[in-house]
Order: C-alpha cells, then structure tokens, then sequence
C-alpha cells in the first residue's frame, strides 16, 4: 500500500494529487517536487545521448529515511509518482510497476472524457476514489 | 557566587558548545613527528635556513618537524604494566594520546651541530656534540626514539677523504651512535637536494618507529580477558591504526579501525557509558570513512556511515538529555557531509542521488530534533546548579565521560543527587545554544551543495526550511526575504497547494517586520481564486488591507502569540505616522493576483485619422469587492509615450465584485510621425486608495506573450464563462496612414502596343468631405531597369522616374482634375505602373493622406512581320544569286485588337542589294487592318555582289497608327540569305499564252558576266505538245560581259497548259576552262530561272487574230 500517489503535467505543474492520509500532503507535496529533480534528470536527453528512455517505470526515485518515492513518465512527459513508506517492505518492484499501469490507464480513461480540458488540474471525483483504490491496494 | 556563576557562563558555553565537536587531533591527518634539537633559528641565520627549507616545501614527506629545545620534557613514560590481571580500564580513549603521538613524542629526534671534519676545535666540539647527544638519549629514557646526529658543514665534504671517515667513526664511537645515525649536510648551493634525501632517510626511521609501536601495543593483546578488558581491545586497535596511521599505512590502519570500531560495539551499552561508547564510535567511524574515502572506496564509506547511523541512532541514552543525541547525530551528518565534500574536492564524482547535500540537509533536520528536544527538556532551567558539576574539565582523561563522574565505572551506580545536577548543568548550557543558527547553516551547506547537483526544487525546498527556521528564530525579515524569492519559481510551476502554505508564511512575515509594501502584494496574492486559504482568513486579509489603505494599522494573526503581535504592533506605529500620504509601487506583473487584466487594441493597424482604441478587460477572483481608484496605461510608440487614463466620467464604478469583468476603453489619437511605427502598451497601472490617505499603485507590465500551451487552446470550452479566459491580449499595434477618399479613374485602351506612344488619362476627383491641396501626383514603376519610357507630355520626351505630373495644387471639394501620362514601351511585357497622389486635406486639421493605385498594363506587339524571298518563278527561295533578280516579299501580321492604319510602307535596301524599280511605292499605303488579318507587299531585288553569309537585306519601314492616334513608324530588319555568284545567267523571253497552231517565239538570253568565256552544249528536248524550229543541239560560246541569245519558234499542237521543249545546257566534255560552272549549278538555273510550262489557248474561231509579231512576220512572207 501506498501513501500517496501524484499526476503532474509536462510543465511540471501538479494536475492530480491524492494522499492517504490528507494532513500530510503540503509535507508530500514537496517530497514529490523535489523528486522531480531526478526526473528532470533523467528524461534530460544530454546526459545519455542516443539512447531514447522507452521504458516507462523511472524505478526508485529517492530513498529517505520515512518513505520511498518512485517515478513514472509517459511518453507524453505526463508524470506519475508513488510514494512508498519506508517500513513497508512488503510492495516490491513488480507491484508498484503494476500500480503505475493501472494509473496510466486510469488516467488515458480520464483524459478520453470530453468534458475534461488537458492541461487543467483533475477534479473528477470518479478518477480520486479510484486512484484511491490502486494505491490502497483495494482493486 | 554570583561572580562564579558569570564566569561559568562565560566560560561553560563556549566549552559546550565544542562538546560535540570531533577533536582537533582527531581531524588532521597524522603525521609522523621529527624533533630537531640544536637549531638555534632566531640568532644563526644558517640554522633558519636550514630550518625554513625543511618546512616550506610543497611536496613533504607525510612528516611534521618539531623544534626541541635543550630542556625540553618528554612525555614522562608509564611504568610497564607484566599483568593487566587487576587492571581495569576507566574508560576507551585517553584524550591526551592522540596529542601526545602527534605533538609531543617524535619518532626520531635529530640534533644538529655546526662541526666541519677541519674544524681547528674538533676534539671539544666532539665532546660537545657527544655530551648533548647523551643528554637527550637521557631525557627519552625508556622511548624507543631514534636519535640522529646531523653535522652541519661549511665546506663541502670530499670524497674519499680519510680525516673524514676517521673523524666520523670517531664521532658515532664518543656519541655511541651507530654509522647510520650520522649524516652531514652541507650548507652550499644545494641545500634543497641535501634535505630532500635527509627527509626521506628520517621518514624511513619513523615509520620503523611507528611499526614498532604497533607491534608493542599488540603484544598487550594477549593478556586481555573479555570480560573486564573490553575497553582495551577498543583502545588497542584504535592506538595500532593510529600506528599506521601516522606510518602510512592506511590500508592497515583501516583495518585495525574496523576491528576497534565491532570491538566498541560489542560493548553493552548503558545510560552512564552511551555518551563515551557513542564519542568514540564517532570518532572511528569518521577515521574509518575519511580512509575509505582516501582508498577510493566511496560506496563503502556511505554503507559504514549508513550503518553507523542505524546502530547508534536509537541508543539515545539519558531521556533527560535527549537533545545531546540528537546534536550528536547532528553532528555525525554534518562532519559525514564535510567528509564526503573534501572527497569531491580531491575529485571524486558524485551523483544527484548521492552527495554531501543530503547528509548536511540529514543533520539539519536532527538540528531541529535537539532544537524540539531542548525546548521540551530545558525551558524550565533556569538556574545554573550549584555546586558547578562540570567543574574541572582539565582533569576528564577520556573522551566523552560525563564531567561528573570521570574515570567511574559504568558498573558503578550513580549517585542520584551529583548526577541530577549535573544533568540540570547540561540542560542549562543546551538552552543557551542557538539552535536555530546551527540549523540555517546546516541548511545553507545543504543548499550549495543541491545547486551543484541540479536539484534546483530540492534546494527551493531547503530554502523554504531555512526560512521557516529564520520565522522560529523570530527573524522575520530574512525569512520574508527567502519565502518571496522562492515563490516566483513555484508559481512558474503552478504548485498552488505550496504556494498557499508559503504565502501565509509570508505575509505574517511582512506583517511582523511591517513591511507595508510585501504586505500588500501578499495579500492581493492571497484574495485570488487560486489559493487556497481558508475563506475566514481571506477576509481578515481583505479587512486589514482595507484598513492599511486608509492608513491604519492592520489587525494581526490571532493565532501568533502575544509577544510577537506586541513587537508588530510597535512596529507598525510609525509606518503611517507621517501627514504625507504613503504611495507605494508595486509590480504585479509575475504575481498572479486577484486582480487579472487583459488589454489589447482593437484593430492591429490604426489609421491615422482614427483614434485608437485600446479595450481593457479587467477581472477579480477576491472573494470580496474591489475598489479601485484609477486606471491608466503608458502607451508606447518611437516617437511618443504617453500614459493615458480611463474616462471617469463614464459612469461605470470602478467596485469589482468576485468575478465581476469589466471593460474600458481608452482612445486616443496616434501621432502623424508615428505612422507606419508600431505602438505599444508598456503597463498597465491600477490605482487603489486616494491621494490623501494611502495610494497604492499596481503596476502590470505587458510581458513578452508566452505562446500558450498549444494543446490546452485546443480544448479549451468555448463557453461563456471563459470569456475573459480565452481573450487574447493584443500589446502591440500599428499606425497607418488614412485612408484617402480620392477618387482615382484611369481612361485608356488597353493593351498597350509596342512603341507606340501610349497615354492613360489619369481622372482625380475630390470626394473628400474638403478641398485639398498640395496635391501631388507622382508615377513610378516596380522595377528601374525597364526600357520603357515614360513621360507627361505627349512630345514623349523621356522623363526620370518617378515623375511627378504637371496638375494643380489645390482641387476643391467634388472637383475633378485630369492629367495624362504617355508611356512608351519597347517590348512586349506587363507594366506596373503605380500612381502615387499625395495631398494634405485643406481643413482644421492638416492630415496628409496617400492614394495608391496600380496601372497594370499589359504591353502587346501591334504586328508581326516576316519576309519570304521568291525567285523570278514566284517560287521561293532560300539563297539569292549575285545579278540575279529576286522578289522580296513582307508579310505583315496584325495583332493588335484595335485597328491599324498603315500610313505607309518603304525599303530601305542596304548595298549590296538594291531595288530593281525607279520608283518604290507603298503597295497598302492608306489601308486599315483589322486583327489577324495580313498585308504583303512584292519588291523586285538584285544582289551585285556574292556574300558567304546571310544578308541582311535592308530595313523594312512601316508607319502607322491607331485610329485617331498618333502614328509611329516601326523599322523592321530585313535578313535575307547568303548569296552566291556563277557567271552564267539565264533569261527567257516569251509571251505568257500562245494559240493552238500559232507560232510561238521563243527567245533564251544566256549572259556572262564574268570575264572569261562561257562555253556550253545546249540541247532542247522534244516535246509532244509543240513542233520547234531552231537549233536542235548546238555549241555555243558565250563572249565575257555579253549575251547570246537563242531563239526558237515554238508551233503548239495542243491547248492547256503544255509543258515546254525542256532546254539542256551542258558543259563541253572538252571544255578547257576550270570548274567556274558546274553542271548542277546549271541544272539549278535551269528550274529557277525557265517556266516548264506555258498556256496554250484554244485556237480561235474564224479569223485568229494573231500575235503581232507572227502578223507581221505573215505580211512579211504574205508580201
């Protein structure tokens, strides 16, 4: 189970924010800015010429002491993130690319709604619960 | 005692506030240690130099020199311990050792002495050097320290001297020294070589020194039992890795840290023996990472540290003393940081994920843990205990042992009364610490260190820490500083949720530094739709912002606490105490505020006349309403920057209610020197408040329009709340001239025809609602290299472009003027032709206006002239023949949809070539000719001369005109073909018809025009159609420049039309003469020159009139 789960946009502006715990989401707010750093740092084409990121799932972004942050790019520069408390050792690799899946999907769902502006901030309730749901593990 | 208890304030702090600091012996490198004894640097200048070249030198041994002067006291030796059976050690690390290796005991001591091999004194000087030599071996008595003897010469030493290896062995015999421990150097020219070889030989005995240290200290492993010698094993391997570490061993030295430091941990950790375990294990993990980090071994470095941190960090020890955990981990993060930094100096890479950044930011945040824990544990000291329990700090032995019970046991139980004390002593100094001071250093060491490893939002995220450290530690001015600097780059990112919480950090700020000028902005920040503020809050802002517009002071944030909303208050006091209103500027332009604008100019071009217009939609999300006072913009143009103001005699209210978008617009005319320029909006300025109370100014400058993200326009819902979100701002526009309300006609017959003289009327009405003057016509065409000619007078002389016409000035209202313009072109083509009238309106108001117009005149050939050559035969032909006749044919094609009058045609023959007619008359002349129709004319030539090229056979003159135009006259080359020279001609003579049975005469004139003689075989054929009479075959010889004429009487027998007897002109076969004819040649002459046939006409019936000459002939024979 996750704690909590972030959409941002490909200028870096937040579109989705969802924590499992509400009182702390300034605190995971900056937590996921700061981890796209690692992102910027990653998806920078100069530092690794030629070689076109295919793959997806960025992996572990940072490893603090509370918690683990992993990133995820679409190839519209759409950016997930999932943020891992630390003690939780029971979530592995594999799990958490399963989990950036049923986001992605979730989220070109949302995107297909025509009454949805691409760009803007995601307010649908529907696509909340169901975020919800992937990173508490319910579905 | 109140007097002592100043004195431990004075003194305790600082002693505490290096309490977590790592020793200073424990952070230099160490160094083995040479003594030099018997360098008397401040009175013998060759001592100080001798002196100064063994320490400034850049690249040393790994030693250190020591100067020992004669009395100097060694550490005194501790006498040799058989049995460590009943000893117990009071604690892990002696604080003097470290020290002690490094400063005061050397690995080799080398005592200088000025003694030359011929020295006149050598004896007593050797007993000298003997006598100082044994006084030292005296005073290291029990050390294994080297002694070496160096002598110190003035002449270079020979070789192979014998007094001098006498002298030496002397010497080492009186200072029972062996050979090895003498050395000379010299002082000459290569002083630097002498000691680099001396320093070499030195370092080599100290790290013998140093092997045998270790080696001793690991003979003492033996007699350690576990249970009551733990701290031994710790200090034994620490004491052999110093060993090696000063030997330069840091392979070994790194080995024997490891083992002390699982030795240390080993250890059962208790309340009264975590500080000193948690010291040392500090020191050794920093020994151990520093030398992991010199052995390129970095990853192991940051697990040993990581796995430091693990072991310890829950080992918190007295709960009363909490904070000193905490510090300690600080501290650990901190000099793990420091370390790291070094490396990356020395040129170790680090990455993003793994630098020096994360460990100073790591031991920020236990910062705020000991802050948070001496704020829970130490608030309530307030008194220093006395007696003082850290009194005596001098005599600790070991580090990190409580100050009140050195040297006990950890087994012993504390005795609950000095240790309560003692504790209260440490809480109270923890109190006067400033924590937060510790912190934003910490965090500005973590800042630079982000910076460098592009984590541009972690290092904004660090500021945003340090700022809130700043609020805590009630610098509320820096912390403003660092929260408003922050913001820019978030809003960039659109983080709302972050800026809201950094937005309410702000402006308590700028409340409590009374920063008038941050407040308002903050707070119109904080009134917009897009924070995220409780609405309760938005309105106290909103209140107080109302109040600091009517200069008073605003209400503080009830949640601050009382002493801080005193300290604002008072503040706050003089800020509006002055009588003059306050006017603050502020600019808006990157804040995204409650108050958003759109501007842009109606049209993208103005016309001067015009007045330009500028709509200003402007748009609250304040959930509360605005006033505004004013309204204005600064208009920019090259010429002209004007601000303008909106009419506030419209009667829209300048109250904006939430979400309310109101329009203005502002008009104004542009400036005549502006046009064709481009006007610009500068900013836009919104005035709130009134002059005499509190003006505020909020300045929009007009940015740069960052192109919007393509995708969102796309699906951007084009509905009627959006309005004002889908309005595109239009900051620029431009100045044309007016638009002229001439009326401009043109009355001419297209197409132009090639070279006639052309004319356009050019028709100019003045529809203007006034008359005009200065008017100017003025022509010009697109491009200069055109041949065609152009003037205003029909005389066509040739005028420059552009041309101004001849009219007049002035044309009064509804008037109409004309003028012509006569063009002449040269080839067929399509001309643009522009006309240009210029002219200032005669009114109030002089505006110059423009008309443009555009003639575009295709140009056309008026006909198309060819020209076809016939021979006499009326066949054509493709080569002339010099002195034969020929015709010359012009055709005359015409294109022109008008019709065309030729006034006359002529020949102009060039020479060679001339006319064969007296008289050269035009053959249409006075004809007109309607398109597509074609004249030809005949004109009978002669060439006198052979050319081998083609002729041009003259020129071709046709004068002509419109219908009722002006005529023109075209010449037109005639070319013709090269011409060819035989000396033979031939002509017939004969009637164009002849009668059935009548006779015929027919007469051949064969002309030689060259100058010698022709001779020629002629035969004539026999013919169906005729009975013949004359020479049947014949030789004839045709005299130079004469003519021999044939003649032959032709009887027809038949009608129509008959071919005639074929004629046959062969050359003799035994012709003498060259080849001047050829037989071709004569057949060619032949065809061109004799008709084949000839119309013979039925013979009349009754009496045939005959052909004159057969009349006569018949009177002649008749008679």
């Amino acid at each position: 189970m996750a704690v909590c789960a972030a959409i941002v946009g490909k200028e870096n502006s937040p579109k989705f924010f969802c924590c499992v715990n509400p009182d702390e989401e300034l605190n995971f707010q900056y937590k996921v800015l700061s981890s796209l750093d690692i992102i910027e740092e990653k998806l920078n084409p100069t530092n690794k010429p030629g070689t076109e990121i295919k793959e997806l799932y960025l992996g572990m972004l940072y490893s603090l002491e509370t918690c683990k942050i992993y990133g995820y790019v679409t190839n519209t520069k759409i950016k997930f993130i999932i943020v891992v408390d630390s003690s939780n050792l029971q979530l592995r690799d594999n799990e958490i690319r399963s989990m950036f899946s049923k986001i992605h999907s979730e989220y070109a769902d949302m995107v297909s709604n025509p009454f949805y502006t691409p760009g803007e901030p995601i307010t649908s309730k529907l696509f909340a619960s169901s975020i919800k749901n992937i990173i508490t593990g319910t579905v | 005692m109140e007097q002592r208890l100043i004195q431990i304030m004075q003194g305790s702090p600082s002693f505490y506030q290096n309490y977590f600091n790592l020793p200073q012996e424990l952070k230099v490198k160490p160094l083995a240690l040479i003594g030099f004894s018997g360098l008397d640097i401040v009175n013998n200048a060759i001592h100080k130099s001798v002196w100064e070249t063994f320490i400034n030198r850049n690249e040393k041994a790994a030693v250190s020199y020591k100067l020992i002067s004669n009395t100097h006291k060694f550490p005194v030796i501790k006498p040799k311990r058989n049995s460590y059976d009943w000893y117990v050690p009071k604690g892990i690390l002696k604080n003097n050792w470290m020290i002690k290796h490094l400063n005061e005991l050397p690995a080799v001591i080398v005592i200088f002495y000025d003694l030359d091999w011929k020295d006149s004194l050598w004896n007593e000087k050797m007993i000298e050097c003997a006598s100082r030599v044994q006084s030292l071996r005296a005073a290291l008595e029990g050390r294994d320290t080297r002694i070496v003897v160096v002598l110190i010469q003035n002449v270079l030493p020979l070789p192979e001297d014998p007094l001098a290896a006498e002298r030496a062995v002397a010497l080492c015999s009186s200072c029972e020294l062996n050979s090895q421990s003498l050395y000379i150097l010299p002082h000459g020219p290569h002083l630097l070589g002498y000691t680099i070889r001396l320093e070499n030989t030195f370092f080599e005995f100290c790290q013998n020194y140093y092997y045998n240290c270790a080696k001793n200290v690991k003979l003492h492993k033996d007699h350690l039992n576990k249970n009551t010698h733990q701290y031994l094993f710790v200090r034994h391997q620490f004491k052999m890795a110093f060993f090696n570490e000063l030997k330069q061993d840091i392979q070994s030295a790194h080995k024997h840290y490891s083992l002390s430091y699982n030795n240390l941990l080993d250890i059962r950790i208790v309340d009264t023996n975590a500080l000193e375990i948690r010291t040392v294990a500090g020191f050794i993990s920093y020994k151990i990472c520093k030398l992991m980090f010199a052995l390129n071994l970095p990853r192991d470095a940051i697990a040993q540290f990581k796995s430091h941190i693990d072991k310890f960090k829950n080992r918190s020890g007295f709960q009363e003393l909490a904070f000193e955990h905490f510090a300690w981990l600080s501290k650990q993060y901190e000099i793990f940081g420091e370390i790291f930094d070094d490396a990356v100096k020395q040129g170790l890479p680090a990455v993003q994920t793994q630098h020096p950044g994360i460990y100073y930011q790591q031991g920020a945040q236990y910062a705020i843990l000991r802050k948070k824990a001496c704020q829970e544990l130490c608030s309530k000291i307030i008194a220093y205990p006395h007696p003082d329990p850290l009194e005596g700090i001098e005599r600790i032995d070991f580090y990190g042992q409580r100050l009140w019970r050195p040297g006990k046991m950890s087994s012993e139980p504390p005795e609950p009364i000095v240790e309560a004390n003692g504790i209260q002593a440490l809480q109270f100094l923890e109190n006067q610490i400033n924590h937060s001071s510790i912190i934003i250093s910490l965090y500005g060491l973590a800042i630079a260190q982000y910076k460098i490893y592009k984590c541009p939002r972690t290092r904004r995220h660090l500021v945003l820490q340090m700022a809130e450290e700043c609020y805590d530690s009630k610098d509320f001015g820096k912390a403003l500083t660092l929260l408003s600097h922050m913001l820019s780059d978030y809003r960039e990112e659109k983080w709302w949720g972050i800026i809201s919480n950094i937005l309410e950090k702000a402006i308590k700020c700028a409340y409590l530094t009374a920063n008038v000028q941050d407040y308002i902005q903050l707070a119109l920040e904080i009134l917009s739709s897009s924070i995220n503020v409780a609405l309760e809050d938005k309105k106290r802002i909103y209140e107080n912002l109302n109040r600091i517009f009517k200069k008073q002071i605003p209400y503080g944030d009830p949640k601050l606490p009382h002493d801080v909303l005193q300290n604002a208050i008072i503040l706050w006091q003089p800020v509006f105490n002055n009588v003059e209103p306050s006017v603050f500027t502020l600019d808006m332009t990157k804040i995204i505020s409650c108050v958003e604008s759109k501007l842009r100019f109606t049209k993208p071009t103005f016309e001067i006349d015009q007045k330009v217009s500028i709509d200003i939609f402007i748009k609250t999300t304040c959930p509360f309403p605005l006033v505004f006072s004013d309204i204005s913009l600064k208009v920019n143009s090259p010429c002209t920057s004007n601000e303008l103001f909106i009419d506030k005699s419209e009667k829209k209210s300048l109250i904006f209610h939430p979400n309310e978008v109101k329009k203005f617009v502002i008009e104004f005319e542009a400036d005549p020197n502006d046009i064709n320029k481009e006007i610009q909006i500068e900013w836009m300025n919104i005035t709130i408040g009134k002059d005499s109370e509190c003006l505020v100014n909020l300045k929009f400058e007009t940015q740069i329009l960052n192109v919007d993200n393509s995708e969102s326009k796309c699906f951007q819902k084009q509905g009627k709340n959006s309005d004002f979100n889908t309005l595109k701002s239009i900051h620029n526009s431009i100045v044309v001239p007016r638009d002229s309300k001439v009326n401009l006609k043109f009355e001419h017959d297209l197409p132009a025809l090639v070279g006639e003289c052309y004319e356009v009327y050019l028709l100019i009405i003045n529809e203007e609602l006034s008359a005009i003057k200065d008017l100017k016509v003025e022509i010009y065409t697109d491009d200069g290299n055109s041949e065609t000619q152009f003037s205003s007078l029909p005389s066509m002389q040739p005028e420059k472009l552009p041309i101004n016409l001849p009219v007049s000035q002035t044309l009064e209202k509804d008037s109409r003027i004309r003028t012509s313009i006569f063009i002449r072109a040269f080839n067929p083509e399509i001309c643009n032709i522009h006309v240009k009238i210029i002219y200032t309106l005669d009114s109030d108001k002089p505006v110059i206006s423009i008309k443009n117009e555009m003639i575009i005149l295709p140009v056309v050939q008026p006909f198309e002239i060819t020209t076809t050559y016939v021979s006499v035969l009326m066949q054509e032909i493709h080569k002339f023949y010099a002195g034969e006749e020929f015709g010359v044919m012009p055709l005359i094609k015409f294109l022109s949809p008008w019709p065309i009058h030729i006034e006359n045609t002529s020949i102009e023959f060039l020479p060679p070539l001339k006319s064969l007619e007296t008289e050269l008359h035009s053959q249409i002349a006075g004809l007109s000719f309607n398109k597509e129709e074609i004249s030809s004319e005949f004109y009978l030539a002669l060439s006198e001369k052979s050319s081998d090229q083609n002729m041009v056979v003259g020129e071709y003159i046709v004068t002509w005109k419109r219908e009722n135009g002006a005529s023109v006259i075209t010449r037109v080359p005639l070319h013709g073909y090269h011409c060819d020279w035989i000396p033979l001609n031939l002509k017939i003579s004969a009637p164009a018809h002849g009668f059935v049975r009548t006779p015929v005469i027919i007469q051949y004139h064969l002309i030689n025009h060259s100058s010698h003689l022709v001779q020629l075989d002629v035969g004539m054929e026999a013919s169906d159609g005729f009975m013949f009479s004359g020479y049947r075959q014949s030789s004839v010889s045709v005299l130079p420049n004469s003519t021999k004429t044939l003649q032959y009487n032709l009887y027809p027998l038949i009608a129509g039309s008959v071919a005639l007897p074929r004629i046959l002109l062969t050359i003799p076969e035994n012709s003498t003469d060259g080849p001047a004819l050829r037989q071709d040649q004569l057949n060619q002459l032949i065809e061109r020159t004799i008709p084949q046939y000839i119309y013979v006409i039925p013979q009349i019936k009754g009496n045939a009139e005959l052909p004159e000459i057969i009349e006569s002939r018949e009177m002649v024979l008749s008679s």
